[in-house]
């Protein structure tokens, strides 16, 4: 048991364990169920950052469970320790929130329960290197996510956005699980290092299947298009769960599937075509969307998916390092984003943003790290989301094409304007109402500080970030630069001066919206549309829909009587051995 | 030679099988159907042990038939639950009587 | 021959624990089935599994039957099944001839006759075969008999369905 090994225990373990403790200790005693989801949580962090010296390529832990599975894996690489780490330390920021907004609130055991369970099972997902251990701890997820959305269980929004979100996401699971099944049936196993080194080995077709299957999983989860409809139904959620699940960890799950599996796909004819068309139309099209929208929280989930747009086809372009990199921003400043809009949502008591206004001068150090993670998502110089997006569109200029390029420039700006629109909207104008909305709290601050830091200064991290990737990620050929090099590269390069210049259309846009008349007036039409996310929202409720009814259909067929179900199942193994003697 | 073990084990593995799906079909008390399953499962370690004989793999049978038989012990405690479960909500253990799923 | 009287004796019990009304008497049928197929998985060659199943699926399963059956009480109940009789024969027929479609052709294998040879030579390998190849086996028992002590707690201490009420009453008074 070395050093790495009992880290990655302590990541997985601590969570779940606290999971266990706090609903151990019950709804009577929400002051020792708060302190313990914070300890809980935080030891999980600390042991995640001590775990990010130790990445490498080696395996860490290694669990025999026998032929059939071959061994439970977890290696501590350079896509794991970093995900591990922001799953841990924003999930325990999240809970630290949690303290000040859910105060009061019944249930708690429920919801500390599934939030550290679900962190656990974040950084099982990204340490482990099982395929099998891999859809389990991606289920978990699922299942912890839809729990959460569906907290307030007596609100039916709520309950039929989780609703949503499990059907949504189960799709995606299926196609997991196919491309598990089918690489261990040629491959013989379920280690993940073995389908990279021996991709060339599967045939041309078989490979083709897993590597679509695996993005049709990675599309659900990051909610792309076309399944981007699920996450802003997730909204209902409490808001730091928003920020941790639906921001920060979870809906990344798939672009660090695609960013793992890559070396194995790059050659499948039409894949890297097909991940940067999802992700272009995932980020212009909510981008639009997010710029129509009036609830605080679904512009910030339409952005999210936008910037997980912007992610996925990083993948595609060939700039894994350059997608991550924007991950780990992202994460930062939306989680910010996201909890400063709870702490609004907590103060102003509404999620609608013309019920807002003015609202900047009652809380001021919730205003100062709204405007700084805007910023941010802006991709403005100096903030981390500018070095990570400038990234991103050399990546596109190298790997993909002109057009394509072109429309994620589009898309910038557009970011531009709908962040703009939404910090004035909530911030600053006239106060709508004379309501007396008090600053965050203690815990709120404690939570928000260290995340408005990072915005700051998370990308001076860059250049050990990419040693570390480059050494431990044998097969993704990933070269590292120094942060002074890369600054330069950025610097130098004409897209950054055009992306720039278009984030400051789109700002001189919000600015100037009472004279641009011609622009504003056609906008009003294209908000109907995209309020219906383009007819998206109808394909996806129907498949939605289609599920429930038919699991209500299927009841008449419940009739209780327990002879008939064994006749069902008696006939089901005729039905096997049949298949089995056939040979089918 | 007809009467051989492993004719022998055949014969009874199918014959409980029937034994069991006849038991557990035309029940109606619900602890009859708990010792209609148990049945089922000995054919199954039986058919698994044979299996292993047939292969020369008989330590691999084992350990299978032994999961079996850790799986059944719990499935049969479980089942006995719910079923003084049962008597103790509904009076009885005919399941006509709690077959109360009806729309 | 000592064969096909334990095949017998097994067929024979196991159907008159399916016959017999009485429940206890059934049990007590039942502890017979199951130490004459532990016998007959003896003469099989397994042994190890054989004492298993003596002592736990003949020994503590018909105690935890006689112990519910004392809590649960027996009953007089009609034997007019809810499934049409002919239905549950023509579905043991089936069981029958499929599982002997599937059967028959694996004992024309050449393995089969290596099988009916040698009795001894085979075992030795359970513990390694056990705790190495298939240790994921024991982790799930490990963790079944956990969740099943936990569920027999659960379902017998106290009684679900009156804090079942309480809960619901609970929502409706919101």
């Amino acid at each position: 048991m070395n050093y790495a090994a009992l880290c990655i225990g302590l990541v997985i373990g601590l969570p779940w364990l606290g999971a266990l403790l706090v609903w151990w200790a019950g709804d009577g005693r929400p002051r020792l169920q708060h302190t313990l989801a914070v300890l809980f949580s935080v030891a999980a962090g600390v042991a995640a950052a001590l775990l990010i010296p130790l990445g490498s390529h080696e395996t860490a832990v290694k669990i025999s469970v026998g032929g059939a599975f071959g061994d439970f894996t977890f290696v501590p690489d350079g896509l794991g320790v970093f995900l591990a780490a922001i799953a841990t330390v924003v999930g325990s920021l999240a809970v630290i929130f949690s303290v000040d907004y859910m105060k009061g609130e019944a249930q708690l055991g429920r919801y500390y329960a599934m939030i550290l369970f679900f962190i656990g099972a974040m950084a099982g997902l990204v340490l482990t290197n099982n395929l099998f251990l891999i859809f389990l701890f991606w289920e978990i997820t699922a299942l912890t996510s839809y729990a959460l959305i569906s907290f307030y269980n007596d609100d039916p929004k709520a309950v039929a956005g989780g609703m949503k979100a499990l059907i949504i996401t189960q799709l995606g699971g299926v196609g997991l699980l196919a491309g598990a099944l089918i690489s261990y049936a040629y491959l013989g196993s379920f280690e993940v290092s073995v389908l990279l080194e021996k991709a060339e080995v599967l045939p041309e077709s078989v490979l083709g299947i897993l590597a679509f299957g695996f993005l049709i999983a990675a599309a659900a989860k990051s909610s792309q298009f076309p399944f981007q409809t699920w996450l802003p139904d997730a909204m209902e959620a409490p808001t730091p769960v928003s920020a941790l699940i639906h921001a920060a960890t979870m809906v990344n799950a798939g672009v660090y599937l695609l960013a793992r599996f890559y070396p194995a796909f790059e050659g499948v004819p039409g894949w890297r075509e097909a991940v940067m068309l999802v992700g272009m139309l995932s980020a212009v099209l909510s981008a639009i969307m997010a710029l129509t929208a009036y609830d605080l929280k679904r512009v910030l989930a339409y952005s999210t998916v936008s910037q997980l747009g912007y992610m996925v086809y990083a993948v595609g372009a060939g700039g894994v390092f350059a997608s991550q990199f924007h991950l780990f921003s992202h994460s930062i400043f939306k989680a910010l984003l996201f909890l400063s809009a709870g702490a609004v949502i907590h103060a102003a008591g509404t999620r609608d943003m013309r019920q807002m206004g003015g609202l900047g001068k009652q809380m001021p150090v919730v205003r100062a790290v709204f405007v700084i993670g805007a910023l941010a998502l802006a991709g403005l110089p100096v903030l981390n989301g500018f070095w990570s997006k400038e990234l991103i569109l050399e990546a596109g200029l190298t790997g993909g094409p002109a057009w394509m390029l072109g429309v994620m420039i589009f898309t910038a700006g557009v970011t531009a304007l709908y962040t703009f629109r939404c910090v004035y909207m909530v911030f600053y104008g006239q106060p709508a109402q004379n309501r007396h909305a008090h600053d965050a709290g203690m815990f709120m601050k404690i939570a928000l500080i260290p995340l408005a830091l990072g915005t700051l200064v998370s990308w001076l991290v860059v250049g050990p970030f990419g040693r570390l990737l480059e050494e431990t990620l044998p097969f993704h050929g990933i070269h590292a630069h120094s942060l002074g090099d890369i600054a330069l590269e950025i610097v130098k390069a004409p897209v950054t001066w055009i992306a720039l210049g278009v984030i400051a259309l789109g700002l001189a846009a919000w600015v100037l919206r009472k004279q641009l008349r011609l622009v504003s007036e056609p906008l009003q039409g294209v908000a109907g549309v995209s309020r219906s996310s383009f007819g998206f929202e109808f394909i996806n409720r129907k498949v939605v829909d289609f599920t429930q009814q038919l699991a209500e259909d299927l009841r008449a067929g419940q009739t209780g009587v327990l002879s008939w179900n064994l006749l069902a199942i008696v006939v089901t193994l005729f039905v096997v051995i049949a298949i089995l003697s056939l040979g089918v | 030679m007809i009467f051989n073990l492993i004719n022998v084990v055949v014969v009874v593995t199918v014959g409980l099988v029937g034994i069991a799906i006849y038991g557990m079909l035309v029940s109606r008390n619900l602890m009859k159907i708990v010792v209609g399953l148990q049945l089922a499962v000995k054919a199954a370690m039986l058919a698994f042990i044979l299996s292993g004989r047939l292969n020369g793999k008989i330590d691999e049978a084992q350990s299978l038939a032994l999961t079996v038989i850790v799986t059944d012990t719990v499935v049969a405690v479980v089942a006995l639950a719910l079923v003084v479960q049962v008597r103790r909500k509904f009076g009885t253990l005919d399941i006509k009587a709690i077959s109360t799923l009806r729309r | 021959m000592l064969n096909v009287l334990i095949g017998v004796g097994i067929l024979v019990s196991a159907f008159l624990s399916i016959r017999e009304s009485r429940l206890l008497v059934t049990a007590l049928w039942l502890a017979l089935t199951s130490a004459l197929v532990s016998w007959l998985m003896f003469r099989m060659g397994a042994a190890e599994v054989a004492v298993v199943e003596l002592s736990v699926g003949a020994g503590l399963v018909t105690v935890i039957f006689v112990f519910a059956i004392n809590i649960a009480g027996d009953e007089a109940l009609g034997s007019q099944p809810l499934l049409p009789r002919p239905l549950a024969w023509v579905a043991v027929v089936l069981a029958g001839v499929m599982l002997a479609w599937m059967v028959l052709p694996a004992m024309q294998a050449p393995e089969f006759l290596t099988g009916l040879e040698e009795t001894s030579s085979l075992h030795g390998y359970f513990k390694r075969v056990l705790w190495h190849d298939r240790s994921v086996d024991v982790i799930l028992q490990a963790v079944l008999m956990f969740a099943g002590v936990l569920t027999v707690l659960g379902l017998l201490t106290d009684d679900p369905f009156a804090t079942g009420k309480e809960e619901s009453h609970d929502l409706q008074s919101h």
